[in-house]
């Protein structure tokens, strides 16, 4: 693969030009009935869990996969109505947005430094950081959720926001540090010889040309905290401070005989990380594409 | 390059905003009673009933303490019954404790004692509740003399179930040995209900067969032993674990069992027996309120009755022996004085008799027993005090650590994934975990 | 788009060593300035502390000291005084819980590979052309992976109940032969949680492998094409070594991901019945027989060993697998010196 990005460099555009329609046995029609089933299967559940909202308890037990026969939406309306449900989002959206700012601003700078000066035990730093991928949130849970409790930290946000920037430190880092160090030298060298300290040639330069890669980090950050169950379980005792996974399973099995609102509350969780991604999409995925593309 | 490095420094102060502000949210922890200078008192009190009655029992009750108690405000939080044990845990081990909350006595109670989380009650309890709460009660929730929890309700185990299904199928007399109950169970297949509900996910009301077994097959000596020394080697264990096998082969349970829930939903083995689905359930004396907020109507099942777990033949335990659970509510240690007259309040008789009515269930309260009208809450009342030899339930005995391995065990037994030799070594490897 | 391509060699240069590219720089080698002035020092203490403060705290000093605690025999009141050595280290290896935990996350390895890798590269050949609205199929095809695991458990396992929708659609069907339990047949489940895993997976699969797919230059398929190869000769001789290299990473990340799989078992099946039902991994056993037994010295030390497979593990794939992109015969990095 790495073979043939040099001779791209010299090509203009990433995307690959037009296809010419060649004598493939497969037509189109193919793939978009494929693409058809294949988002079908992805989604039925999900549309499951949405339309049994609408539902009532008696006609899901009665029949279980079938469709309303009257759009209630009360049970909707009572989860929006009710306290819970925002309390909960606000909680997530606090971490979440913590998190990120977190994960970014620590992450770049420590991936400028990496990236860009040289020093002895740099290779020492950068190996460390990215050690951190061998450890996953559940093999220090245990011992993690010991040193939140000796800070104190027990039943707060900010205890599942410190470890939650640490955590997503390796991965930021590795994407980061490719991007810092791509940025060629002759704008540092010119910069500098503008009057330009190195601190300030990180302010003004290295943030906004780096921002793809930083959007993208902040991201997958905001993602994963927002969908971090065992962390908040350890650590979230007070229903107070639950985000919306703990919550979702608080409430599933506080209400387990209103199954109706249990699946309401369920498909109200799921729509900010859509929406979320819906409007990032491209930068998530674009962002995925860039780190493996060749 | 159009930098904008007024961009740069709002980014830089919006980081520092948040970054004091996630600190400043490390503030909010929950406080567990704080006076301040004015004298007013903030508790927490933590219990397990998260549905209907029992929900507006404790509310009513806390309301009307606070309306006696100028200044005292508690903090009402219920907690599903599967996660109340974990997460007590965790609080009590930092430091975050709620002042009041659950106490389920035996092996779990000891290990909190050890670890220096609860106050000691012993001197606190006020005569009247000393009178009209027997002795009984109060030696399931000491340790060594030292009284750690007011006992509330007393829930001894058995079998309840419905009339109407029992004669449905032909079934007139409540069966009295294990054979009689087998019988009864393929009288009650030909009707298409399931026999016996059982919530095997929770793992506890499936081990709860196995620890009448075991009272029935060991003396209340050997019983007595183990729960000192952990020590499982007595041959009876065994006896028991075979005799549940073999029961467990007549297939008398609710298809699924394994992933149905004891007391949530519907679907879980009580809402099972509050729908009419199964005939009957193993439980302890809790059971009919829970029954009564699953029936379609939200009210108790008129059809309830009960009888005793049914003698086999052989075994070395007491006929009459009886297992059944105390609960209680504890103080934490640093819980403020109030505390103690809360639950000098919850065991006084009106409060008992209302917890009566709230939850279905035999209060400990003797003067509130008086006013218990279901014939079968009398049944249990009486059997329990004729019975020569109670014990708690075997998995609160024991602690977390080998009740819970206990627990899974039995789950193991009856998916056929073990025999009662391997259940025996799942529980003396957990004490090796310990 | 210079950057762009620079980026990406450098990713995979740095996944495979572990991150050092100071030997091999692909841009024109400029002379850094050595940053051995006092300022410089500074200056890199300030920018990275905070990072590395928060990373050591958080990260690296509780995995150091799980494997202290792992030591001891602690319930975690106060601290741990009952010095016990390896002892929970052999019972973990000789516990039969735990050695069906870990053949539970082999299985799930190897069956995460070998359904998702398939599926996703034939859903991947077949979306890579121009096709209206690709960019709103990217979209939903990824919508699972986006939903949290407790959200995609708890749905499920409503839906997968004995009464629940999924049997319920089987007989509306007609099929309701198929009925089953779901969830607790040990035979069945663990093949219920690979549906679930994959479904929440593999649309990730599949947009890793467009992008692989699309850095390929038309011009080589259709060279063959001409020269009369047929649509599977060409995927197997050009395309699919061509997307060798983002199979690797995404088997990298399946693997890592599998073997902590934690979330969608414990939502499902709960903290008991997980190993009978035969789908306990790890993680839940970690769960089950540390914290929620009171065995805190004994998590702690479940711990270490979870992580300690994956480092080998890592390691090994590392070593054999990933290098292969650093000196493998498609690449010419030599020419870069």
């Amino acid at each position: 693969m790495t073979a043939l990005t040099t001779p791209a460099v010299a090509l203009p555009p990433a995307n690959p030009p037009a296809p010419i329609k060649t004598s493939r046995r497969w037509g189109t029609p193919v793939a978009y009935v494929v693409a058809v089933l294949v988002i079908g299967l992805m989604l039925a559940p999900v549309l499951f869990i949405i339309i049994g909202g609408f539902r009532t308890n008696a006609q899901i037990t009665t029949d279980p996969s079938g469709w309303p026969s009257v759009w209630n939406i009360g049970n909707y309306l009572d989860v929006l109505t009710g306290g819970t449900f925002w309390r909960l989002v606000g909680n997530s959206l606090i971490a979440g947005f913590a998190t990120t700012l977190g994960v970014v601003v620590l992450g770049l700078m420590a991936s400028y430094v990496l990236a860009r000066y040289k020093f002895r035990g740099r290779g020492i730093l950068y190996a460390t950081f990215a050690a951190g991928l061998m450890f996953p949130m559940t093999v220090a849970i245990t011992p993690l959720y010991l040193v939140v409790k000796n800070l104190g930290l027990m039943n707060s946000l900010g205890g599942v926001i410190l470890p939650q920037i640490a955590f997503a430190l390796p991965t930021t880092i590795i994407i980061l540090v490719p991007f810092l160090r791509a940025i060629p030298d002759e704008i540092q060298e010119a910069a500098f010889i503008d009057g330009c300290s190195r601190l300030g040639f990180f302010w003004r330069m290295i943030v906004p040309l780096a921002m793809p890669g930083v959007i993208t980090v902040g991201i997958l950050a905001f993602i994963a905290s927002w969908n971090s169950y065992l962390l908040p379980l350890f650590i979230l005792n007070n229903d107070a401070v639950f985000t919306l996974p703990l919550g979702v399973q608080s409430f599933a099995s506080q209400y387990s005989v209103d199954t109706a609102k249990v699946l309401a509350f369920t498909s109200l969780s799921m729509i900010p990380a859509l929406v979320f991604f819906a409007l990032f999409e491209r930068r998530i995925v674009g962002g995925l594409t860039g780190a493996v593309k060749g | 390059m159009k930098v904008n490095h007024t961009t740069a420094k709002r980014i830089f102060a919006g980081t520092m905003v948040l970054g004091l502000s996630a600190l400043g949210l490390t503030a909010c922890s929950t406080d567990s009673g704080d006076t301040s200078a004015g004298g007013d008192v903030t508790m927490s009190l933590w219990q397990n009933s998260t549905t209907g009655p029992g929900q507006e029992f404790w509310k009513k009750t806390v309301a009307d303490f606070e309306a006696d108690n100028p200044g005292v405000t508690i903090d009402v939080q219920a907690i599903q019954n599967e996660d109340l044990d974990g997460k007590l845990q965790t609080a009590l081990n930092s430091g975050d404790a709620p002042d009041i909350f659950l106490q389920r006595g035996g092996g779990k109670m000891a290990a909190m004692v050890a670890a220096g989380q609860l106050m000691d009650i012993t001197e606190g309890i006020s005569d009247q509740v000393k009178e009209e709460i027997p002795e009984g009660s109060f030696i399931a929730n000491s340790l060594e003399d030292k009284v750690y929890a007011m006992p509330v309700a007393v829930l001894p185990g058995g079998i309840f179930y419905s009339q109407d299904l029992f004669d449905a199928a032909g079934i007139t007399e409540a069966p009295a040995t294990i054979t009689d109950l087998e019988t009864a169970v393929e009288k009650l297949k030909t009707t298409g209900v399931a026999p016996i509900a059982l919530g095997a996910k929770d793992a506890w009301p499936a081990a709860h067969w196995f620890y009448f077994f075991a009272l029935r097959e060991c003396s209340p000596d050997v019983l007595a032993e183990a729960a000192d020394t952990k020590d499982f080697s007595d041959d009876c264990w065994i006896k028991a674990g075979e005799d549940l096998e073999s029961f467990a082969a007549t297939e008398p349970y609710n298809q699924g069992f394994l992933t149905t829930a004891a007391q949530q939903g519907a679907g879980s083995s009580a809402g099972l027996v509050a729908n009419h689905q199964a005939a009957m359930e193993l439980m302890g004396a809790w059971n009919p309120g829970v029954i009564a907020s699953l029936t379609p109507d939200e009210k108790p099942l008129a059809d309830l009755s009960w009888f005793p777990f049914p003698e086999i033949d052989g075994g070395e335990g007491e006929p009459g022996s009886i297992l059944g659970g105390v609960d209680g509510y504890s103080c934490s240690v640093d819980a403020p004085a109030e505390c103690l007259d809360f639950l000098n309040y919850i065991g006084s008789a009106d409060v008992q008799k209302e917890y009566y009515a709230a939850f279905n269930a035999p209060p400990v309260n003797t003067v509130a027993q008086e006013a218990v009208t279901e014939p079968y809450l009398k049944e249990i009342i009486a059997a329990y005090n004729a019975a020569p030899y109670v014990s708690q339930w075997l998995d609160t005995v024991y602690g977390q650590n080998v009740g819970n391995a206990l627990n899974v065990g039995v789950v193991d037994l009856l998916a056929g994934k073990g025999s009662p030799e391997q259940l025996i070594q799942a529980v003396n490897d957990a004490a090796k975990k310990a | 788009m210079s950057v762009r391509e620079n980026t990406s060699t450098r990713l995979e240069v740095d996944l495979a060593n572990g991150g050092d590219t100071g030997t091999t720089p692909v841009a024109p080698p400029v002379r850094r300035r050595r940053s051995s002035s006092v300022g410089a020092k500074v200056e890199i203490a300030v920018l990275v502390g905070p990072a590395l403060i928060v990373f050591l705290g958080f990260v690296i000093f509780p995995v150091v000291m799980a494997a202290y605690y792992g030591f001891f025999s602690w319930q975690g009141y106060g601290p741990p005084t009952d010095f016990v050595g390896f002892r929970n280290y052999i019972t973990i290896i000789q516990d039969p819980t735990f050695q069906e935990a870990l053949t539970h996350n082999g299985i799930i390895v190897v069956l995460s590979l070998v359904l998702q890798g398939p599926v996703a590269i034939l859903l991947a050949l077949l979306l890579n052309r121009k096709l209206r609205g690709q960019s709103l199929i990217r979209v939903l095809i990824f919508v699972p992976y986006v939903i949290s695991e407790v959200v995609v458990g708890t749905g499920w396992s409503l839906m997968l109940q004995s009464n629940g929708a999924v049997n319920g659609m089987l007989e509306k069907l007609g099929l309701g032969a198929f009925s089953q339990d779901w969830l607790s047949n040990p035979d069945i489940a663990i093949w219920t949680l690979m549906v679930i895993i994959t479904w929440k997976y593999v649309g990730f699969a599949v947009i890793l492998f467009l992008a692989g797919l699309q850095g390929i230059p038309e011009e080589l398929p259709e060279a063959a094409a001409i020269d009369g190869a047929s649509f599977w000769q060409i995927q197997r001789h050009i395309t699919l070594p061509l997307l060798a290299p983002t199979l690797r990473i995404w088997a990298f990340l399946s693997i890592i991901g599998a073997l902590q799989l934690f979330d969608l078992v414990y939502i499902i099946w709960g903290q008991y019945i997980a190993s009978t039902a035969g789908t306990s991994t790890m993680a839940t056993y970690l769960v089950a027989n540390g914290r929620n037994a009171g065995n805190y010295g004994y998590g702690n030390a479940v711990a270490v060993v979870l992580f300690l497979i994956s480092l080998v593990v890592a390691l090994i794939y590392q070593r054999f697998v990933l290098n292969r992109d650093t000196e493998g015969a498609i690449t010419d990095k030599g020419t870069k010196k």
